[in-house]
């Protein structure tokens, strides 16, 4: 897929059409869908499966600057993301900080060698 | 309904986003910041991106495809997957805000709400009234809106202004916030789906790249759809 080059704010805008096109549209057939039925339930596996996705790519294939730290690093933070959350009974807030304070840690360390 | 009632439930909103609430919005939001600028954003452009896009994980995914080189066509579809969500939550929220609202009031409300604020609105603890209902679900959502606008600014110019090892820590925000959202689901239908996304995404990133976030998606959600009916419940 390789189309014309676009500039951020279309990106922006499109985005942003993308995401309001379902709050309309529940906001004009209320009443007249089921919120349980099967094509939502769908819908809502598939963005489960691409949010996986964004986090294997956002860790795991860095586009950014986020690739400077060694990938056995960003392994290691999501570890402890992931443990933290779980030993703090499912606390979102510790988790992340603890997950994003490996990242500073590692590359602060790597900085001073 | 009297003003008074109105008054109690808009403070009452704002009282209750100043907590969790706007710390995950903040911590989020100033991840976006960072992710905004390592990828070439203007500060404005991502602020843009908060008011009016509005959800994190359409940001998200749209900023990192837009860094990839992704097609135009392929980021809207990718952001209006992860955005479908807020279709089932609008028909089970807005009818709660009674029958005197027109379709713009409706339209206004689900431009506003997020999965942090429908979360809230089906607690028993708040206003059940339509009238103070609709000024309480405002108040918490205007508080979050605009202390994610703040957010973004500051995580977008911490990237640019803070030493390396804590502009880097912005950036893994982002990733730890969905992994945490993810994990947190209760439903085993929905973990596979979260597991299928996450192992086809790699193999699927090396023949497809552009796509790959879409591809995952859809193929992980629909094969957990066929053949993960059985986990729906939760156990």
């Amino acid at each position: 897929m390789t189309g014309a080059p676009h500039d951020a704010l279309t990106v922006v805008l499109a985005t942003a059409a993308a995401t309001f096109v379902w709050r309309a549209l529940g906001a004009l057939l209320v009443g007249r869908v089921d919120p349980d039925g099967a094509v939502v339930r769908w819908f809502t596996l598939t963005s489960y499966a691409l949010l996986a996705a964004l986090v294997v790519r956002l860790v795991g294939l860095p586009t950014g600057s986020l690739a400077q730290v060694p990938s056995a690093i960003r392994l290691g933070a999501v570890v402890v993301t992931l443990a933290v959350w779980w030993l703090t009974r499912r606390s979102p807030l510790p988790a992340v900080l603890a997950g994003s304070a490996c990242i500073v840690a590692a590359a602060a360390l790597m900085a001073e060698s | 309904m009297t003003r008074p009632e109105i008054r109690a439930a808009t403070l009452g909103g704002i009282r209750a986003a100043a907590g969790v609430p706007l710390l995950l919005v903040g911590g989020g939001m100033s991840g976006f910041g960072a992710l905004a600028h390592d990828i070439g954003f203007t500060g404005w452009e991502a602020v843009l991106a908060t008011v009016a896009v509005w959800a994190l994980p359409a940001q998200v995914v749209a900023a990192e495809m837009h860094a990839a080189g992704a097609d135009l066509t392929a980021i809207a579809i990718a952001a209006a997957l992860t955005s479908m969500r807020f279709f089932p939550m609008a028909v089970a929220l807005l009818p709660t805000f009674g029958s005197d609202v027109g379709p713009l009031g409706r339209i206004t409300q689900a431009h506003l709400m997020s999965a942090t604020s429908w979360a809230f609105m089906m607690r028993a603890s708040v206003p059940q009234d339509p009238g103070p209902r609709r000024a309480y679900h405002s108040a918490f959502t205007i508080t979050c809106l605009s202390v994610a606008a703040i957010a973004t600014l500051a995580g977008y110019l911490g990237a640019a202004a803070l030493p390396a090892p804590l502009a880097l820590g912005l950036l893994f925000l982002n990733a730890a916030f969905f992994m945490v959202l993810l994990a947190d689901s209760r439903n085993r239908q929905a973990l596979l789906a979260v597991a299928l996304g996450a192992l086809l995404c790699w193999p699927i990133h090396t023949v497809l790249p552009e796509a790959s976030l879409v591809l995952a998606g859809v193929v992980g959600g629909t094969l957990a759809f066929v053949f993960g009916n059985r986990l729906r419940h939760p156990a």
